[in-house]
């Protein structure tokens, strides 16, 4: 990533532009050549070809370039993509004013019939805030495209083969687990797994994408609405362990029949359950100061 | 349900049940069944014509495809009700309770059917 | 059979089974009490007022309904709303919660108590909070038994996680939808356990009621159908089944239609049809299985299932096909973006930017649920350890909801109830066998435990009457609950216990345990309440229309920027005069200040309120012919950099500057009001985008003059604002509350010479600085 700095311009020549019919043509030539996307360095912002970076949001550029090599080639030659190194064009990310990368500009057709309805030529930027994959990207920049971006989602076949094996995997152990399956308490456990989870704040970390851990190595992530990774964990197992000693003194200590161990149970179950409710409740006081 | 059976065995399966049928049943029941069938007639026919000629007043042809479907399972539901095969299921539902279910279930149905038809 | 402390042996059953229920009663009566009480908080510390935002539009309808009538509501065409567009009331809201008030309003006409329609307003939800705690009680009884049932009761009676939407002044749908939730899930257990079509029918009404007072019934429509559906995969279908889901569906669906804002949704989208094909499911296994019953042959019965499944896969199929061809329309935005939680901020940013769609994290649930949150799973597992049809209800309530409220805030709500219903559960389960009196025979030769019990019996004995003493403590009325949940329990297993306990030795030996852990549970019942009562007082009952801070002295401090602005409005401007602001002041604009507004909290246009957005995030020169062309007079803007008021409209631009850039992608950039480190900033550094927005000009304009000289800083973002401030061609300031948190600026005329108001303006600075007003003036006579 900070090695390969690039700038990914997306270029918008009407067909009418000026005289100059060769370059247009030779642009052609490499967009065919290059699959769809051409390589420029700084000199001339075109036509010379760099050498090739992996690099994470390159696959997704190149994807929705190869898509928009199979429109027809009427719409195809008026628009190209084209993507320029930090290493061959230093002069042009500091002209700029770029400091970090990927970028993607749309440069509007500045004169002739493809010029946008609003009369901006300005270069418009890509806004990331989408995730880098390809198909936000060809959608936005369909928007400035004569006809929309053929881009399709490559069909994830690892995906549905993983899918398939696992379900039929499944289908095998079934026949072997299947009292497990039939077991209620099989379901009880989950069941409860799965409210104390959710109770534990787990979506919130799963759609705000928070880290495990703070930066600093903080597991309580300071804040009354806000939270880490940990603290699911965290919570759900103090919340698995306090139902747990309930449950035992409901469920297991009536069923002695030893008043000694009986005795010893119930104390040292409400011993666990005292002292962790203490626990949780100061852990929630560490979130929201000022509670009662 | 029972001509999807295979062919051979299919006309001899249906009227052995059909025989089943006639036997065990009481005529307060067969006299039930016989409304369930009108019943589905009905609403197979508003169905069709939906289908086939037109859906226009939508709501018309729902206010009277509901009647039928909700008169229809009001009436499946009384005849379990007093079904004697059914007793330790309803325990608390006396025949002449779940008569009285029924009469006001469709009161209740086709106040809301009236109010729909527009 | 040994007790572990004496019992009184000179009372007839008659007279326990009655003392039981009179106590049952009293104590359900104190319930309701404790439920009203804690939710008036909100009128003693502030006022009887309509609160928040939604709430005002309630109230706005009510009133039309009630001065009006029902005919006249129910056609209601309201132009004032998104100017110029108009809105048909009628047919684009949930009419029963204003239908509620209207009929209290005019019974109470009828006995000749002429009550203001706002404090109807203002009390309906803390009397459907009772109303509430009673439906809770049927259902919980339906699960356990009384005793469960009154502890359920006092706990949805005083729970923050009810509360936060149901305080007086909360006069939003919810107020009356969770009663509506429960009473009918609790005549759809009935029916299921009786196989009654009657329940089945009065299900059907009150969830019509329901779909016509929330839209979210849908919960409704899918959790029944989901329980419907596992118990007949569970191979647990009865023709009682039959009789509930058949009688419920079939008039609960047609009742649903007849509410004009659902119309023919029920038959026609992805949402309901889990309902309809769980109803076509059953139609098919009841039939099947009225042919088994007469035909023993077990090929033929062999047959029959595959006929089933087939028939199941069948129907499945059709619905996809139907999906696919258009028939049946997809999941809306709304319900689709609850299981794919990415959804709604990328398309609908509408949904996305409400503060109550949030996703949850657990201090929340902590605080509303308190300890109710990790009792719950223990009363799922004992639901497990019994299973009966009922049962298997409260688990998957339990699983759906949980997961619900952890993707939103605002979905908290549907869980309270199943917590409270299987808190109750677990913690009357304790109660039942620490309280229990009866010993089990001790196998072994350690007598002496009996010993030491009847020894120390008499402390207990005079503890006993306690019970009865709660019922003058009525503020506490949950430990009452507590108390007397204890009470019946204890009296009742005493004629119970003689004729069923004998199965397996099971119960508590010895009396010091069973104090122990009775005080215990007091103890975290006191807590409970003390915790209820500090969240409830402190963090659900502002009203935000009138907002509170303390004195250096501790005393409190109303400020009341709001209504000062909007009566301004109200008094100072003529009738007609449209106000643009965000729409989260539309309804608040409306009630309060009867003035049009262009977009408000029914954000059902999205490009309208885009047009908002792009106005407020353009430059002056852009924003001024968007402001023109909607009829503009004036511009209110919520400003808190003053007081340190963080709900303001800074705080909320960004969201106005997405769903702007989604509609002119070209035109406004979320990034250029970054800094080009991305950071958001009011400061030097903010960006031009931001700076010559219009909605940071409106925001800080004269702001820096207030300094005099000294840094201007931003209490909110904790900035120091720039040392000169935006000036303004095309607005002038009209009215700025006491706080600077109300902003109104009234948009000028075209110039009357035909300049640009930019050049004009400047031509009149440069001549005579100060005499800029009167200029205005007289070009306004003119």
């Amino acid at each position: 990533m900070r090695y390969s700095k690039s700038l990914l311009a997306l270029l918008y020549l009407p067909i009418c532009l000026i005289a100059a019919q060769d370059p247009h043509q030779q642009l052609v030539e490499l967009a065919k050549a290059g699959n769809g996307v051409i390589k420029l360095d700084s000199k001339t912002f075109d036509l010379l070809t760099s050498p090739k970076r992996t690099w994470e949001f390159e696959p997704s550029w190149n994807a929705v370039g190869e898509a928009w090599a199979t429109v027809p080639k009427e719409h195809r030659d008026n628009h190209f993509f084209a993507t320029l190194d930090f290493d061959n064009g230093q002069t042009t990310f500091q002209k700029l004013g770029l400091q970090s990368a990927p970028v993607v500009y749309v440069y509007p057709a500045a004169q002739g019939p493809l010029v946008p309805a609003s009369g901006k030529v300005s270069p418009l930027k890509y806004d990331f805030s989408n995730g880098f994959d390809a198909g936000p990207l060809a959608e936005s920049l369909s928007k400035h495209t004569p006809i929309p971006i053929p881009y399709r989602d490559p069909i994830n076949w690892a995906r549905y083969f993983t899918i398939a094996t696992g379900v039929l995997g499944l289908l095998v152990t079934l026949r072997f687990i299947s009292p497990i399956i039939q077991s209620r308490w099989t379901w009880a456990l989950v069941t409860v797994a799965v409210s104390l989870v959710m109770t534990s704040g787990y979506m919130f970390t799963r759609i705000r994408g928070s880290p495990f851990i703070g930066n600093d190595g903080n597991w309580v992530a300071a804040g009354f609405q806000n939270q880490f990774g940990q603290e699911v964990s965290v919570v759900a197992g103090i919340y698995g362990l306090l139902t747990m000693s309930f449950l035992m003194l409901v469920m297991v200590v009536p069923y002695q029949t030893s008043p000694a161990r009986q005795r010893l149970q119930i104390y040292l179950w409400s011993g666990v359950f005292v002292i962790v409710y203490s626990v949780l409740v100061s852990l929630f006081r560490v979130k929201n100061r000022g509670a009662s | 349900m029972a001509p999807k059976s295979s062919p051979p065995a299919a006309s001899n399966v249906v009227h052995s049940l059909w025989k089943a049928y006639s036997d065990q049943t009481s005529d307060r029941m067969k006299f039930i069944d016989a409304f369930l069938v009108f019943l589905m007639l009905s609403g197979v026919a508003q169905f069709l014509y939906c289908v086939l000629v037109t859906d226009y007043p939508f709501n018309a042809f729902l206010a009277g495809f509901s009647s039928n479907v909700g008169q229809f399972v009001l009436t499946a539901s009384l005849r379990s009700q007093v079904n004697p095969e059914n007793k330790n299921e309803f325990k608390e539902v006396s025949p002449e309770r779940a008569f009285a279910d029924f009469a006001l279930g469709s009161i209740v149905l086709h106040f809301f059917v009236y109010n729909f038809l527009g | 059979m040994p007790t572990a402390y004496p019992l009184p042996t000179n009372l007839s059953p008659a007279t326990v089974a009655n003392t039981a229920s009179l106590i049952r009663i009293v104590a359900l009566a104190l319930i309701s009490g404790a439920a009203i009480a804690s939710r008036l908080f909100a009128v003693i510390n502030f006022e009887s007022i309509i609160h928040e935002f939604d709430p005002w539009f309630n109230y706005r309808a009510t009133r039309v309904l009630a001065s009006k009538g029902f005919y006249e509501f129910w056609n209601w065409f309201d132009p004032t709303a998104w100017y110029p567009l108009g809105r048909v009331v009628g047919g684009t809201l949930y009419p029963g919660l204003m239908a509620t008030s209207g009929v209290i309003y005019n019974l109470l006409h009828a006995i000749n108590l002429p009550v203001d329609i706002r404090n109807i307003c203002v009390l309906l939800a803390p009397g459907f909070s009772a109303l509430t705690a009673w439906a809770t009680y049927m259902f919980t009884k339906e699960m356990k038994d009384a005793s469960a049932g009154l502890l359920a009761a006092a706990f949805i009676g005083i729970v923050p996680g009810y509360i936060s939407r149901s305080v007086a002044g909360s006069y939003d749908n919810e107020a009356i939808a969770i009663f509506l939730l429960m009473i009918t899930f609790y005549c759809w257990i009935k029916a299921l356990k009786q196989g009654s079509a009657l329940f089945g029918t009065v299900a059907a009404v009150f969830y019509f009621y329901m779909v016509a007072a929330w839209g979210g019934y849908a919960f409704i429509t899918n959790m029944i159908p989901l329980h419907a559906l596992v118990l007949i995969l569970m191979g647990r279908f009865s023709s009682r089944l039959y009789v509930a889901y058949s009688s419920w569906y079939a008039i609960g669906t047609l009742a649903s239609m007849q509410v004009p804002f659902v119309g023919f949704q029920p038959v026609k989208t992805s949402e309901h049809m889990a309902a309809l094909g769980v109803f076509g499911l059953l139609q098919i296994v009841a039939f099947a299985q009225l042919v088994r019953s007469h035909v023993s042959s077990h090929q033929f019965q062999k047959l029959l299932a595959t006929g089933v499944i087939s028939i199941g896969i069948l129907g499945a199929m059709a619905f996809v096909l139907l999906t696919y061809k258009g028939w049946i329309a997809p999941w809306t935005g709304r319900f689709y973006s609850l299981w794919d939680t990415g959804y709604a901020k990328k398309y609908i940013p509408i949904i996305a930017s409400v503060s109550e769609h949030q996703p949850t994290a657990w201090p929340s649930f902590f605080m509303d649920l308190q300890f109710l949150v990790f009792l719950f799973p223990a009363g799922v597992i004992l639901c497990f350890r019994e299973l009966r049809d009922e049962h298997l209800f409260v688990i998957i309530y339990a699983v759906v909801a949980s997961y619900f409220a952890g993707v939103m805030v605002r979905l908290m709500l549907t869980l309270t109830p199943v917590v409270c219903v299987a808190s109750a559960v677990a913690l009357s389960t304790l109660l039942d066998t620490f309280v229990d009196p009866t010993e089990p025979e001790v196998v072994d030769d350690t007598r002496s435990e009996s010993g030491a019990s009847t020894i120390s019996a008499p402390g207990t004995n005079g503890a006993a009457p306690s019970p009865t003493t709660p019922a003058t403590t009525s503020k506490k009325a949950k430990k009452a609950a507590a108390a007397a949940a204890e009470h019946p329990t204890t009296l009742s297993d005493i004629l119970a216990s003689s004729s069923t306990k004998t199965a397996k030795p099971k119960g508590i030996y010895g009396l010091d345990t069973r104090i122990m852990v009775v005080l215990n549970t007091i103890c975290m019942l006191a807590f409970f309440v003390s915790h209820c009562t500090w969240v409830t007082s402190s963090a659900y009952s502002s009203p935000s229309v009138v907002l509170a801070s303390s004195n250096p002295d501790g005393s409190q401090h109303i400020i009341d920027d709001f209504r000062e602005a909007y009566y301004w409005l109200r008094q100072n401007t003529p009738e007609d005069a449209v106000v643009m602001s965000w729409w989260d002041y539309g309804y608040q604009i409306a009630g309060m200040a009867d003035r049009p507004t262009l977009v408000d909290n029914n954000t059902w246009n999205n490009t309208h309120i885009a047009t908002v957005g792009k106005a407020m995030s353009s430059s002056e020169e852009v924003a001024y012919p968007i402001l023109r062309k909607h009829d503009v007079s004036y511009i209110l803007v919520i400003f808190g950099g003053l007081i340190g008021y963080s709900g303001d409209d800074i705080n909320k631009f960004l969201w106005m500057v997405r769903i702007a850039q989604g509609v002119w992608p070209d035109e406004v950039q979320e990034p250029s009001f970054f800094t080009p480190q991305g950071e958001y900033k009011v400061d030097d550094n903010a960006s031009p985008a931001m700076r010559n927005s219009l909605m940071y000009k409106m925001s800080y304009y004269r702001f820096v003059d207030l300094f005099g000289g000294a840094q201007a800083m931003d209490r909110v973002r904790q900035q120091q604002v720039p040392k000169v401030g935006p000036t303004l061609d095309y607005l002038d300031e009209a009215f700025t509350s006491e706080n600077w948190i109300v902003r109104i600026y009234e948009v000028k005329k075209e110039d009357s010479l035909g300049r640009d108001l930019k050049s004009a303006n400047a031509f009149a600075q440069g001549k005579k600085r100060k005499r800029s007003k009167p200029t205005t003036r007289r070009r306004a006579i003119l």
